[in-house]
């Protein structure tokens, strides 16, 4: 690589950068609070449990607790823990990363005179949030859920749809209501203190800081570094480009409050729907999130959930491909 | 016999790696504020987005002036300390390297549609309209002839054009350099004078002209006076 090329891919990752750190620091902040505000009590377990109705409301949790992906999971974890129908934790998992204001707020900073994206992405993003909780639902819960958290839920779950031997809590052949009194004992444990709260903010911005700088890299190097018509013959293609931008959402693994000023450096050179794709797919699977997962759902749950993912995003991409082009 | 020399220690709350995260947070905050006094803001982001970076920067210097207060919580495992010490690397390099991009490369790997803002102003005396307005007057109209003989004065860097001569350029962006788009006019260079160099910034006086190329006529300015000026602290522009 020349030295000038070096010196533009150099600027560029500074630009993408900068550009991207304030909007991950709000998205961080946001979830720090809504981690330490985090849902519990009665109202969760009144949450719509129908099929449709309970991803929707779910969805639209993400507007309350606008959390990047990363910082979902424990809230999602947290709902499901205190007993939140499955359809509506689930609805909240997938489709809350793209449905909250900071996503929606960085998506028009970064695409102003694409409007049809801002409506696309959220709609998008609840089309895949209802396949994935219709899918996963399906499963059992035992076959969904990871037994430290299926055992957390079945405490607070009504004896009518948990039996005694499934709650497994050491409170058998007790008094149910002191089961239940013991169980609500347990979550109502204090608020963590200001400096916690502060701490798990500042590791999970400078976790994510790491992942940023990664996927900046990645977008400067392919921005300088491949010929634009490689890039053109890549994008330029209905199907392809859609894979290519899917599959570089799974590797880039960079959060939904920033992912749209990444997707900036390939919009020129692809098609629509790639980008939309790209748009899509990361907030429900990357790399990255198949970690965090590991603490809400069962390895198969995870493959469904992964397959299903790539496969709707790819018929919208096609779809929107069709429309746009 | 001296007394023995102290070791120098950090305080115990801060030992086990648990000073990296502060100094990660701050260094961050420190490039966000770095970018903002140095004015690399204007050459990376368009202006509407510098206050966000300014309070950004400033949250994270504050933030980590309460880590280190607070003793930096818990100690981090191998794994988060290769992380930050990979991430305070990268900020102090971010912090000591500033960027340098060479336009003309930029451009080379862009597309040129033109951005659509409604920017259009025909009430502008030709003389006084900066080269985005010339781009975006002639585009909207389509007879080139309509402004021959026009005065322009406007400032640009050299964009060479494969098969043609260089124009004078400026990158237009909605966001940041990541999407900057080149938007140029062809020019009839000073007779007799060797081409400008790709990336050189130039300040043009000439008149608006018209020339046949492949069978069609566009408007290309013949230059009349050509200064070479130092990039404009805000080079980019909406």
């Amino acid at each position: 690589m020349s030295p000038g090329r070096l010196a533009t891919a150099w600027a560029l990752f500074q630009a993408l950068l900068i550009e991207a750190m304030p909007f991950l620091l709000i998205g961080v902040t946001i979830s720090t609070l809504a981690r330490w505000l985090s849902p519990g009590g009665k109202w969760v377990r009144r949450l719509p449990s129908h099929p449709v109705l309970g991803p929707l409301t779910g969805a639209a949790l993400g507007f309350a607790l606008p959390a990047c992906e990363c910082g979902n999971v424990p809230v999602a974890r947290q709902l499901l823990a205190t007993g939140a129908p499955l359809a509506t934790a689930l609805g909240f998992l997938f489709a809350a990363p793209v449905l909250n204001p900071i996503v929606v707020a960085s998506t028009w900073a970064a695409f102003p005179n694409q409007p049809w994206l801002l409506v696309a992405r959220p709609v998008g993003a609840v089309l895949i949030a209802l396949v994935l909780a219709t899918l996963l639902a399906r499963l059992p819960e035992s076959e969904l859920l990871q037994p430290a958290l299926l055992e957390e839920r079945r405490l607070v779950l009504p004896l009518s749809r948990v039996s005694l031997l499934e709650r497994r809590s050491g409170v058998i052949g007790a008094d149910p209501l002191a089961a239940q009194a013991l169980a609500a004992a347990a979550r109502r444990t204090p608020r963590p203190p200001l400096a916690e709260i502060l701490g798990h903010g500042s590791r999970e911005f400078i976790e994510l800081a790491a992942l940023l700088v990664f996927g900046c890299v990645i977008a400067a190097l392919v921005q300088t570094l491949v010929p634009r018509p490689w890039l053109l013959a890549v994008g330029g293609a209905p199907t392809l480009s859609i894979l290519a931008l899917m599959l570089l959402s799974l590797v880039v693994s960079v959060c939904s409050s920033v992912d749209a000023f990444l997707a900036l450096g390939f919009a020129a050179q692809v098609t629509p729907g790639a980008l939309l794709a790209f748009l899509l797919l990361g907030p429900v699977i990357d790399i990255k999130l198949v970690g965090l997962f590991g603490v809400l759902l069962r390895p198969r749950a995870i493959l469904i959930t992964g397959v299903s993912a790539v496969l709707v995003v790819l018929v919208i991409g096609q779809w929107v491909n069709l429309w746009r082009l | 016999m001296g007394e023995p020399v102290a070791a120098v220690t950090l305080p115990r709350r801060l030992r086990g790696g648990r000073w990296l995260r502060p100094l990660g947070l701050g260094l961050w905050g420190a490039v966000l504020l770095q970018s903002g006094i140095s004015g690399r803001l204007d050459l990376l982001l368009r202006a509407v987005f510098h206050p966000l970076v300014w309070i950004s920067g400033v949250v994270l210097v504050v933030a980590a002036l309460l880590e280190l207060v607070g003793g930096g919580g818990v100690t981090p495992t191998p794994r988060q300390r290769t992380v930050l010490l990979l991430g305070v690397v990268v900020a102090i390099g971010v912090l000591l390297v500033p960027p340098r991009p060479s336009f003309a490369d930029l451009a080379a790997n862009r597309g040129r549609e033109l951005l659509d803002e409604p920017g259009l102003n025909f009430v502008v005396p030709p003389g006084q309209r900066t080269l985005t307005e010339w781009v975006r007057l002639l585009r909207s109209e389509p007879d080139p002839k309509l402004h021959a003989g026009d005065p322009v004065r406007i400032s640009g860097f050299v964009l060479p054009v494969p098969g043609d001569r260089p124009q004078l350029a400026r990158l237009l962006v909605r966001c940041c350099l990541v999407d900057a788009t080149p938007v140029g006019l062809p020019v009839l260079w000073l007779p007799g004078r060797p081409l400008p160099q790709a990336d050189q910034w130039l300040e043009l006086r000439g008149v608006m002209d018209t020339e046949r190329l492949d069978g069609q006529t566009r408007s290309v300015i013949r230059a009349q006076a050509v200064r070479v000026i130092p990039r404009p602290a805000r080079p980019l522009e909406p």
